[in-house]
């Protein structure tokens, strides 16, 4: 059995149909989308006590000063990552309706390079907490 | 055979169409894209500015730190511009996420409505903080401590 036949398998069990790119890369966009939203009202709740003195200020970002929430912030910038050459795609997609024909190698291209793309930058966000 | 919106993970279609007619809809679609082009360059150069580069100069975010930074008038209109598209970009998206899971009734204007008073809270208290902050009038020692 090929992979990808046991990957349809494994994914017909979950939802009865066959699930296309285009519907994991507008799900994606969206959750992508509503998980930043979510840590924007954090972020501004956050910032907003540099109102109240460095004494306070620095202690709640103390609170973020650890490897779970450093982890979080990976997810967080590849979610941002993805959002936005995602929503490249769909700009590109909506003005110029033609480039429509290469909606599959565009996915494909998105997913590629958001994956690239964290390599490098996960590296150096876990550097403070990485053993070496 | 209806395959769509009976499944959870909907049906989308490859692209939005462009609505014609103008409209409150036909202004969305438009301010999606725009600003969305926008917050590319100022989400993640944010993104890269306080997660990655401080990191690797050897800095670190604190009071200080904001301090300098909001200092000079193009970061503090740099932050005000990506809270306001930032914001409503996502706030538009939320709604569009709702009105396409929840049916038209009092159960979605609830949710519209508590979105809206929610985010016009936030992005008044964001403003607030981005545009007044004085770092000579903060106290030295917080109201907490």
């Amino acid at each position: 059995m090929t992979f990808a036949s046991r990957l349809a398998r494994a994914q017909a069990r979950v939802v009865s149909y066959r699930v296309s790119w285009a519907q994991l890369a507008w799900f994606g966009h969206r959750l992508s989308g509503i998980g930043v939203l979510v840590y924007l009202f954090i972020h501004i709740v956050e910032t907003s006590m540099v109102t109240l003195g460095p004494t306070v200020y620095d202690a709640t970002l103390g609170l973020f000063r650890n490897l779970p929430i450093r982890l979080g912030e990976i997810v967080l910038m590849a979610a941002l990552v993805y959002h936005s050459l995602n929503g490249l795609k769909v700009i590109l997609l909506d003005f110029f309706p033609t480039t429509t024909a290469w909606y599959r190698p565009l996915t494909y291209g998105v997913v590629i390079a958001t994956l690239t793309a964290m390599i490098p930058l996960s590296l150096v966000m876990l550097a403070p907490y990485a053993p070496w | 055979m209806s395959v769509g919106r009976t499944v959870w993970l909907g049906n989308p279609p490859a692209r939005q169409p462009r609505p014609v007619g103008p409209g409150r809809e036909r202004f969305w679609w438009w301010f999606m894209r725009l600003s969305g082009l926008a917050l590319v360059f100022l989400a993640l150069g944010h993104m890269l500015i306080m997660h990655v580069l401080v990191q690797l100069s050897g800095q670190e975010v604190s009071f200080a730190f904001v301090t300098s930074r909001w200092g000079t008038p193009f970061w503090r209109i740099y932050d005000a511009l990506l809270l306001v598209l930032a914001l409503v970009h996502g706030v538009n998206g939320a709604r569009v996420v709702i009105t396409d899971l929840v049916p038209r009734g009092s159960v979605r204007t609830l949710l519209v409505g508590g979105l809206g008073l929610l985010a016009v809270a936030w992005l008044l208290l964001g403003l607030f903080v981005v545009v007044f902050f004085n770092p000579d009038q903060a106290p030295a020692v917080g109201p907490f401590s």
